[in-house]
């Protein structure tokens, strides 16, 4: 079910401009926005929290919340630094909103959002005494102590040591889970995208560029700006494939085999050996056919060397399955 | 010798020192103790020190209710005018203070303005009110310049994350803004109160009475001389340095 809409959404930052941005979010689903620092992310998130004059229109269950003050639009907000109030302690950040809206059961609320996200020791600490991933809990119970409708984070992660990201990451899951709550959620990190999102708009230039299934949008990129920003390799014309659609095509480096002797594959190519790299558990190998050049992942693992000298012939084949086209 | 950077640095800084602290010390500790009981036991030595911590404490309370508005106005807001607007903060205090006592005269002692404050009872000429204008002019900028820089140093996102959880701006402000550069404009507010404290030349201009700590220190010099007048600026002196430092130590130890 439809929750929010945000419909011709422009906005301008000095040279800076979100351009007519338009997306749906369902009820419950956990939603994406992904793009490069400087795409407009954390402006657009902040557009639909209310702080920004916007053109356009942002519709929450069904009515205009555009004109509304961010205090009357029931989102919460987690900024990437968390942005905790360095004058209140733990529990008196988390029951900020306490003051300024109606939450039923207050202390019992607390408890449960402190037992939940492991808060309850902390809770008379000073803000300053946690560590960086005891500040985003606490920010995360802060937004969600306010019973949001929606739940707004600016690249929660980004501030996190790597070696807990990914524990964070399926804490953030289970938050989700367990609230139902609908979230929007911006990262530049599609890693962190693919394992969050239901779906997954793509935001470049203050645009957005292509939205959907976090699978399709992943494995599907629409065009050439997106399959670059996504980390897509070997992007080539579909010529090479016998098709005259004069579109691009991309394979997985991953998906390519290499051999000396020709290969069993939908499509085969011979090339010249231009460079084989070893790499801790794997080689990048680099192989020249005709103008073009592909670029292919081996494990080392499957197979120890690179087939081939630097200039000899050598032939790299992969199957149809493996192919997307832009 | 390894040192020697460091020990010039502390060489040149002691000077600097002892040509703050020796006349300040002079003062004190030069001064007979019974001869500075005996003044504090004057009536009019304590009715000008009252009043010239009363109006000063005044003129700060002003300046936090009308000034701290201006200050956040000019960190969060940019927008045409707004460094003149610096500008004219600034300007009070590069002025000879006479020449702004002339300035206040000429505004609240005669003409329109002061005219319509007549009406409504407040007169500037030889009262509270314009003795308070004469600090609060050569002053407030000590305030609205330190809070100005206690709002620039607070995050905008702490108060955008306490809009979203329901706070109004108004809100915000009195409980994420003011709270989180307090120490800025506690240390503003110090120091406005600590010139309002020494004002002489402009309230001078404007109210000779009622006498407040300077003028009478002034007046008992060129009346009787040095040694009238050295006590009263002792007892001015200790009482300013006991009310700083406790103000600052209440400052530090709060969180």
């Amino acid at each position: 079910m439809k929750l929010f809409e945000v419909e011709n959404l422009s906005y301008k930052l000095g040279d800076f401009k979100l351009d007519n941005i338009n997306f749906k979010v369902n009820q419950g689903e956990y939603f994406v926005l992904l793009g490069q620092s400087g795409s407009g992310k954390t402006l657009l998130l902040e557009s639909i929290a209310g702080f920004n004059s916007i053109d356009g229109k942002i519709n929450f269950e069904g009515k205009d919340i555009s004109e509304l003050s961010p205090e009357n639009r029931d989102v919460g907000f987690v900024y990437q630094d968390f942005a905790l109030f360095p004058n209140l302690n733990v529990r008196e950040n988390i029951m900020f909103s306490g003051r300024y809206k109606q939450i039923e059961n207050p202390e019992e609320t607390l408890h449960d959002l402190a037992d939940f996200l492991g808060l309850e020791p902390l809770l008379n600490r000073e803000i300053d005494n946690l560590s960086g991933g005891e500040r985003q809990r606490v920010a995360i119970a802060r937004a969600l102590f306010s019973k949001p409708k929606i739940l707004l984070l600016d690249e929660p992660l980004s501030a996190i040591d790597p070696t807990f990201r990914n524990s964070i990451m399926k804490f953030l899951k289970d938050i989700h889970r367990k609230y139902n709550l609908t979230t929007i959620h911006v990262t530049h990190n599609f890693r962190e995208a693919s394992y969050l999102a239901d779906r997954i708009a793509i935001v470049m230039n203050g645009q957005i560029r292509q939205i959907g299934t976090a699978s399709d949008v992943l494995n599907n990129p629409e065009n050439l700006e997106v399959a670059k920003f996504l980390g897509f390799k070997n992007i080539l014309p579909s010529s090479m494939l016998n098709e005259d659609s004069g579109r691009l095509f991309s394979v997985d480096p991953n998906t390519i085999h290499i051999s000396k002797d020709e290969l069993k594959n939908d499509y085969v190519f011979e090339g010249k050996l231009e460079e084989c790299m070893g790499i801790i558990d794997h080689y990048k190998i680099f192989v020249k056919v005709g103008e073009e050049q592909f670029f292919a992942k081996l494990l080392k693992r499957d197979y120890m060397g690179c087939y081939a000298d630097r200039g000899e012939s050598i032939f790299i084949g992969f199957d149809k399955k493996d192919v997307s086209y832009l | 010798m390894k040192n020697w950077f460091l020990y010039g640095l502390i060489f040149l800084a002691t000077i600097v020192l002892l040509f703050l602290s020796v006349p300040l010390f002079n003062m004190i500790l030069g001064n007979d103790l019974t001869l500075l009981l005996e003044t504090l036991k004057q009536k009019d030595v304590i009715s000008s020190i009252y009043l010239t911590m009363k109006v000063s404490l005044w003129s700060m309370c002003f300046v936090l209710v009308t000034g701290l508005p201006l200050a956040y106005i000019i960190a969060r807001y940019n927008f045409f005018g707004r460094s003149l607007i610096e500008a004219m903060i600034d300007i009070p205090i590069m002025i000879p203070h006479t020449a702004a006592g002339i300035a206040l005269l000429m505004i609240f002692g005669r003409g329109t303005i002061s005219e319509a404050f007549e009406s409504i009872g407040i007169t500037f000429v030889d009262t509270d009110m314009g003795i308070m204008v004469a600090m609060m002019f050569l002053s407030s900028t000590f305030l609205i310049n330190g809070a100005k820089e206690g709002f620039k140093k607070v995050d905008i996102k702490l108060e955008k994350v306490a809009r979203t959880l329901g706070a109004n701006p108004m809100q915000v402000f009195l409980r994420i803004s003011i709270p989180n550069s307090r120490k800025d404009i506690i240390n503003g507010a110090l120091m406005m109160w600590g010139r309002g404290l020494g004002e002489f030349g402009a309230v001078i201009m404007l109210a000779y009475h009622p006498m407040v700590a300077p003028v009478l220190i002034y007046d008992r010099f060129t009346s009787y001389g040095l040694a009238y007048s050295a006590p009263v600026a002792a007892i001015m002196i200790i009482i300013s340095i006991f009310i700083f430092l406790a103000v600052r130590f209440i400052n530090n130890r709060l969180k």
